[in-house]
């Protein structure tokens, strides 16, 4: 039993030892990563930087590719043909009968040797030009008050901030989108929309127990807020109700129109638009 | 325990000196106790373990000795006489107390021939019963450190992980280095539990068996030798 004891107690001893030598809690450490330069760019800002200037310069038709080598080599002709061992023979036999060029090294010593000579001789014929005389400081012009430009003083915003137009923002203004606006329909003017359309809306009687009832009209608005065409209906869902839904849709815009709350600098973004009608949406069933 | 001295304790515990002290160093003296508790425990199962592996080899081999002069037809007087001085191991002391026996009866004024086979059986039985208790002693610490071991650890992570949360809510602050270095020690608790208790339950086992597998050994043996031992009996009587 002493023995056994001992053992244990010398094995425990060295595990701990050991454990404590090697158990510890390292941190974790991530590798760095790259790091992806990413902006946030809103909706509004790109739809601005996609703006078009109307002095963009146009683009360039397109040229001809160039070809990625330079030079295409003439194909060699086939010398190949011969057995190599022939060749080689007879190159050395040339070699032995015209000593080949002088190694270029001693050229570059000479040449090393050369250079330092060559300074001292320039530096002596030519000396520096004195350098050029400065011009005079001119006097510091009084600052001009010039009144035109409070507004401009008085401006605390950042001088580096972006400009509100594309042509601005976007150093390289190109032709743009036609859509290239940063004015979008609003919440509010879409909810006003969809009150409005709501109120002027008679459902069929009956349909309000159909679910998924629904009809998508695409609807061409005027200028000023009137319909331009007779709805089309887009997307419907197949029930016995449908025809008669997109009909009371019809009807719904056909006569509450012109419909104001759409504002007529926006008129790219609703001139042409498909409104849902859908029973539990409109009327909040 | 105030929660403040709580706090006090368990916060200067930093993620960057987590080694093995120092988990130990910080953590309250319950946890502590446990720890020390479970580590003497793992020291003595160890012991334990090593001490019956010497054990039960030396036995095995000698009995395999033993056996082996026994049926090679040796007298049995002789080996009385060389085993008799010092029966080393489990076989040879049952093979001595049977032939005392028979010696005793034989050599004795009076003649005992008539209750001799019930006695040597005797004899033989209560043999057989102090060498498996000889060899099965201390297997029972073995078997109560594998199975409360992970309790007494994981009673020591419960008081850690009690008192870290103590700490959480005095310096009411939730993250994580706040919480981990107390839950690590806690931790740590049922870790040494489970080192002692994992080796105490496999060794456990094994000896179990050894010791189950040495006894009938020594029962057959015991069979063999009543069965010579009843024929010369009745060969003499």
């Amino acid at each position: 039993m002493q023995a056994g004891s001992i053992i244990s107690t010398a094995g425990h001893a060295a595990v701990l030892l050991y454990a404590l030598v090697s158990f510890s809690g390292h941190s974790f450490e991530m590798p760095p990563q790259d790091s992806l330069p990413v902006d946030l760019v809103s909706l509004k800002d790109f739809s601005q930087m996609t703006k078009g200037a109307k002095d963009a310069p146009k683009p360039k038709p397109a040229e001809k590719p160039k070809p990625l080598v330079e030079k295409i080599d003439q194909p060699k002709p086939a010398e190949n043909t011969k057995p190599k061992v022939a060749e080689k023979k007879e190159e050395i036999k040339t070699a032995s009968a015209a000593p080949p060029e002088p190694p270029t090294k001693p050229d570059k010593i000479a040449e090393k040797l050369k250079k330092p000579d060559e300074k001292p001789t320039e530096a002596k014929a030519d000396p520096k030009p004195l350098p050029p005389r400065k011009p005079p400081p001119q006097p510091k012009k009084q600052r001009q008050f010039d009144p035109d430009k409070i507004a401009a003083l008085l401006d605390k915003r950042d001088p580096q901030r972006n400009a509100a137009t594309g042509a601005e923002l976007n150093d390289k203004p190109t032709l743009g989108s036609v859509k290239g606006m940063a004015a979008m329909l609003s919440q509010s003017e879409l909810d006003a929309l969809r009150a409005r359309i709501s109120q002027c809306w008679s459902p069929p009687v009956g349909a309000e127990d159909t679910p998924n009832l629904f009809v998508v009209l695409r609807v061409l608005f005027k200028r000023d807020g009137s319909v331009a065409r007779e709805p089309v209906p887009v997307e419907g869902s197949a029930s016995k109700f449908g025809p008669a839904l997109a009909e009371s849709a019809k009807r719904a815009l056909l006569r509450c129109q012109p419909f104001t709350m759409l504002k007529p600098e926006h008129y790219d973004q609703w001139k042409d638009i498909e409104i849902k009608f859908d029973l539990h949406e409109m009327l909040g069933g | 325990m105030n929660p403040a001295d709580v706090a006090q304790s368990v916060l200067p515990l930093t993620s960057s000196d987590l080694s093995l002290f120092t988990l130990f160093w910080h953590a309250h003296w319950i946890v502590k106790s446990v720890m020390i508790g479970l580590l003497v425990c793992s020291v003595w199962v160890w012991a334990i373990a090593i001490d019956k592996t010497v054990l039960f080899t030396r036995t095995r081999r000698a009995m395999d000795q033993f056996e082996q002069t026994f049926w090679s037809g040796q007298s049995l007087e002789e080996l009385y006489r060389t085993l008799s001085s010092r029966p080393n191991h489990s076989m040879a002391a049952l093979f001595v107390a049977a032939m005392r026996e028979w010696k005793r009866s034989f050599e004795g004024h009076a003649r005992a021939i008539a209750g001799l086979q019930t006695r040597i059986e005797k004899v033989m039985e209560v043999t057989i019963s102090r060498e498996v208790e000889r060899l099965e002693r201390r297997l029972l610490v073995l078997a109560t450190v594998g199975s409360a071991g992970p309790f007494v650890g994981l009673f020591g992570t419960v008081w850690g992980i009690m008192t870290s949360f103590q700490s959480i809510a005095a310096s009411k602050n939730t993250s994580l280095a706040v919480v981990a270095p107390g839950i690590a020690e806690a931790l740590f608790a049922t870790a040494i539990g489970l080192v002692a208790a994992i080796p105490a339950t496999i060794f456990y086992n094994k000896f179990a068996s050894e010791v189950n597998k040495q006894a009938q050994r020594l029962e057959g043996f015991a069979d063999e030798f009543a069965a010579i031992l009843s024929r010369q009996i009745d060969e003499r009587g």
